[in-house]
């Protein structure tokens, strides 16, 4: 049984007739004050939910309405009641007086005509319903009716704890609904193929063609059997690129590395390298690191960006057709002899932006580089030239973040115009346009199958998207700030977020549920990364430090059978001290990247701010 | 207040109280001390400007003053053209709905870089090399290609090289495919003395092709102005470099 939807008034002014006189509007708020206040303590939370929305709602119908004053004594009366986290937006409220400040402002204008979700129990829900129908309160019925939508669950009413954990958004909380739809979280198969392997190969490896064939020591790499995991996505589920000879060269050293690879644990933490970046007067906006840790990307507000090598060899680009045309072709080298040794250099500079870039990513097979900015282009620049090859002009306001598929072809960016655009490098429009957020998209990740696509926005919810329709598959909220960053598991199955408010939130895909919330740090998280198989989640922030958390610890064990998942909250344990395995404080250096090498060092990158 | 009473000091210091107060309600607290000065510029421009259009409607609409009407139409106008908001919802749904509807398109494989078509690269040249100019059939005066170093012309089709300072016919073909080479388009430059006409030594010249000097475009200035691709005639020959086909653009001034 779910509240008589009202069907959806146009943008347009909604007849306020409906919605009772506004010089009223301060009564009915107070009346339902104080029947709230007045209630059992178990319903009084989750009645409480409906202060922030009602106050919100009804401010801007006044100033919508252009009953200027009266929305000024409303704010002024009510505004103190509401609840700490939503102060930021209480601010941006304050500004708005007149229906001409609302023009400009599209999120408040997409919040005035969607409707905020509240999640009640059914027992709570009938207390409410029962006072509103009672005649005298019809007016205020009608309002709740018009701009709140209540998703009733059978089972216990929430605690104060467990509903400030999952409210916050811009939206409400997520109808159970959105989270029904099911979702291929599983990893797409890897192909397999010989893998000429030798034990002690740190010189002699190149042996080719070795006819015995030692397994690799990994089983999740390259596994044996042939049955379907159910849920993966059919592996032609999106077309993906083919796997060229380098392709799979490269997934023979990475299944080299893999068999190096340090165990992580509780008792076994990665050691962490950090790349401080000095003299960074033209502002560090984005960094990124390639798979294997060559080379590392730094995006500048001075529109620059540059390209460094990480390890002694140093980044060399193709020669000039000139040059070209005097080697030798047939010569077996020839891969080595198109580089231009004379201008290799350390760092490689790239110009080509009019504006700070604020992403960047280099594709899997370390040929290209992609970088995102404030002048609405998404760039794609050639690491073989080092020159701009492509602008993608869509967004037409800064975009916030851009990344690669895992497997190449696909990108993804996210930007000011509130929706996430899926490209691939060789369509000059986008494929795919993902619209739903009421606010800025602040992050865009791709999970590993390359299925889906997770975007973290400014209205604080964070979105699955799915690849291949442009359907919103979940949605996840309980940050009370824009999310910055976002991480899945390696596995698939998990989610990271992390956003202004200094928690980590941890989501289970599969069920669509928040399932740990990790507090610890005191500033905006803006790098998180989870080690390579897994075991330990990192997080580093403006606080200036690298925390490392339990994550097999944080994932065991989770109380997800049928009847909480249809809840849609399970009981969140309190145990982030438990979980925390180290805190690692830089002199004062906010932690902007995090990567985790093929053999589990930990590698952190920020700039050096001297204040 | 008596605010006309207060000096020009006093007045600019309270509209950085002003600015100052702004900028606390709005929740911003840390930014440089320029800052204040930068958005009072702003402000004072913004405002003279609503202001300006307004008084321009208002004598249009043939009234006495301005009024509330003429400063909301002036502000309506400037927001459309400056200060410009991402789309509404709706439309953003409208089109995503579109988008998503087509499947994804299929992979063709193996097929080298995959990049946009041409056009819509940024991998083109974004110059253009004065074209050589051949026999000037007309003997209307001596065409000066200025610039560049003087000396004696050589016509040796010896390796390319641009820029140098040596005068040479040099000339510069290149291959599609390529990373850095501008893609097919042959062009020369000539750094010839007086001479108008260059002789060509290289037995293997092709012919020109697609001259078509109009001598009344030769300017005042002995600028050459072709309409027509120029295909060089001194080139030291990979055989057939792809040519583009291009429409020139008029050559650039440097004098």
């Amino acid at each position: 049984v779910v509240v008589e939807d009202q069907p959806d008034v146009s943008a347009v002014l909604s007849a306020y007739n409906q919605q009772g006189d506004p010089t009223l509007y301060e009564e009915y708020y107070s009346g339902l004050k104080h029947f709230i206040e007045c209630s059992l303590d178990c319903h009084r939370a989750e009645l409480s939910q409906l202060f922030y929305p009602l106050f919100v709602h009804m401010y801007l119908e006044l100033v919508y309405n252009q009953h200027e004053s009266e929305a000024k004594s409303f704010f002024e009366r009510f505004h103190g009641d509401q609840e700490c986290y939503y102060q930021d937006d209480l601010r941006v409220l304050s500004s708005l007086t007149k229906k001409e400040h609302m023009k400009g402002n599209e999120t408040m204008l997409d919040f005035r005509t969607s409707k905020f979700v509240l999640r009640i129990s059914r027992d709570s829900y009938q207390l409410l319903k029962r006072h509103l129908q009672e005649k005298q309160n019809n007016q205020i019925w009608n309002i709740v009716q018009e701009h709140l939508y209540i998703d009733i669950f059978d089972g216990m009413p929430r605690s104060k704890q467990q509903i400030d954990a999952m409210v916050g958004s811009l939206a409400g909380e997520a109808k159970r609904e959105a989270n029904k739809a099911k979702v291929f979280f599983g990893l797409l198969k890897e192909p397999e193929f010989d893998v000429p392997l030798d034990d002690e190969d740190e010189e002699g490896e190149n042996e080719e063609g070795k006819p015995k064939k030692k397994k690799p020591k990994k089983d999740s790499v390259g596994s044996k059997s042939k049955k379907q995991d159910p849920n993966a996505p059919p592996q032609n589920r999106i077309p993906l690129p083919e796997l060229k000879d380098s392709d799979k060269l490269d997934k023979v050293m990475n299944m080299k590395e893999a068999a190096r690879r340090v165990r992580l644990g509780p008792e076994c933490l990665p050691s962490i390298c950090f790349y401080t970046f000095l003299n960074a007067y033209q502002g560090l906006t984005a960094v990124d690191i390639t798979d294997d840790s060559s080379m590392i990307v730094g995006g500048f507000a001075d529109s620059t960006v540059r390209v460094w090598s990480v390890t002694p060899k140093k980044l060399r680009s193709v020669k000039t057709a000139a040059d070209l045309s005097l080697i030798d072709k047939e010569s077996d080298d020839v891969l080595e002899r198109i580089m231009d040794e004379k201008t290799a250099s350390e760092l490689k500079i790239l110009y080509g932006h009019s504006g700070p870039v604020y992403g960047t990513s280099f594709s899997p097979d370390r040929n290209y580089l992609l970088s995102c900015s404030e002048d609405g282009t998404v760039r794609l620049w050639s690491l073989q030239t080092f020159t701009c090859l492509v602008g993608y002009k869509g967004h037409n306001y800064p975009v916030w973040d851009t990344q690669f598929s895992p497997y190449g072809y696909y990108f993804v960016s996210g930007g000011h115009d509130r929706v996430a655009r899926l490209w691939a490098t060789d369509h000059y429009q986008p494929l795919r346009i993902f619209a739903g957020h009421l606010a800025d998209v602040t992050c865009t990740r791709f999970h590993p199958n390359s299925n889906y696509i997770a975007t973290g926005s400014a209205d604080r919810t964070i979105r699955l998207w799915d690849v291949l329709n442009g359907n919103c598959v979940r949605i996840f909220t309980g940050h009370k700030g824009p999310i910055h960053s976002l991480a899945f598991s390696p596995n698939g199955r998990f989610l990271a977020t992390g956003a202004t408010d200094g928690r980590v939130l941890l989501w289970d895909i599969g069920h669509g549920l928040m399932v740990g919330e990790l507090k610890g740090h005191t500033d905006t998280i803006y790098a998180l990364r989870f080690s390579r198989d897994g075991e330990i989640l990192a997080s580093g922030s403006m606080d200036n430090t690298v925390r490392l958390w339990d994550a097999v610890k944080a994932f065991e064990d989770l109380e997800t059978d049928d009847f909480t998942t249809a809840t849609g909250h399970i009981n969140l344990p309190e145990n982030s001290q438990d979980l925390l395995l180290g805190t690692y404080m830089t002199k004062s250096t906010p932690v902007v990247h995090l990567h985790f090498t093929r053999r589990n060092l930990l590698l952190a990158a920020g700039a050096y701010s001297s204040q | 207040r008596g605010g006309a009473e207060r000096s020009g000091a006093e007045r600019c210091l309270s509209a950085l109280q002003v600015m100052a107060q702004i900028l606390k309600d709005m929740g911003i607290t840390e930014y440089e001390p320029r800052v204040i000065n930068q958005m009072l510029e702003f402000a004072y421009r913004y405002v003279t400007t609503i202001l300006e259009d307004a008084k321009i409607y208002s004598s249009h609409a043939k009234k006495s003053g301005v009024d509330a009407d003429d400063v909301r139409l002036a502000i309506q106008c400037r927001t459309d053209q400056s200060f410009t908001s991402p789309p509404p919802r709706d439309f953003l749904l409208d089109i995503a709905r579109q988008k998503n509807q087509t499947p994804l398109p299929l992979i063709k494989p193996y097929s080298g870089p995959r990049l946009p078509p041409d056009r819509y690269c940024l991998t083109a040249p974004n110059y253009r090399l004065k074209s050589l100019q051949k026999k000037v059939s007309s003997s209307a005066g001596r065409i000066t290609v200025p610039r560049l170093s003087v000396g004696a012309v050589s016509s040796r089709p010896s390796t390319p090289t641009l820029g140098t300072p040596s005068a040479q016919t040099v000339s510069v073909s290149t291959k599609v495919g390529t990373p850095v080479s501008l893609t097919g388009q042959r062009f020369t430059v000539q750094i010839p003395s007086s001479q108008a006409a260059v002789k060509s030594a290289t037995p293997t010249t092709p012919t020109v092709q697609n001259v078509l000097i109009n001598p009344s475009l030769i300017g005042p200035k002995n600028i050459l102005i072709t309409t027509n691709m120029v295909s060089s005639q001194n080139t030291t020959n990979e055989s057939n470099p792809l040519k583009r086909k291009h429409e020139d653009d008029d050559d650039y001034d440097n004098l």
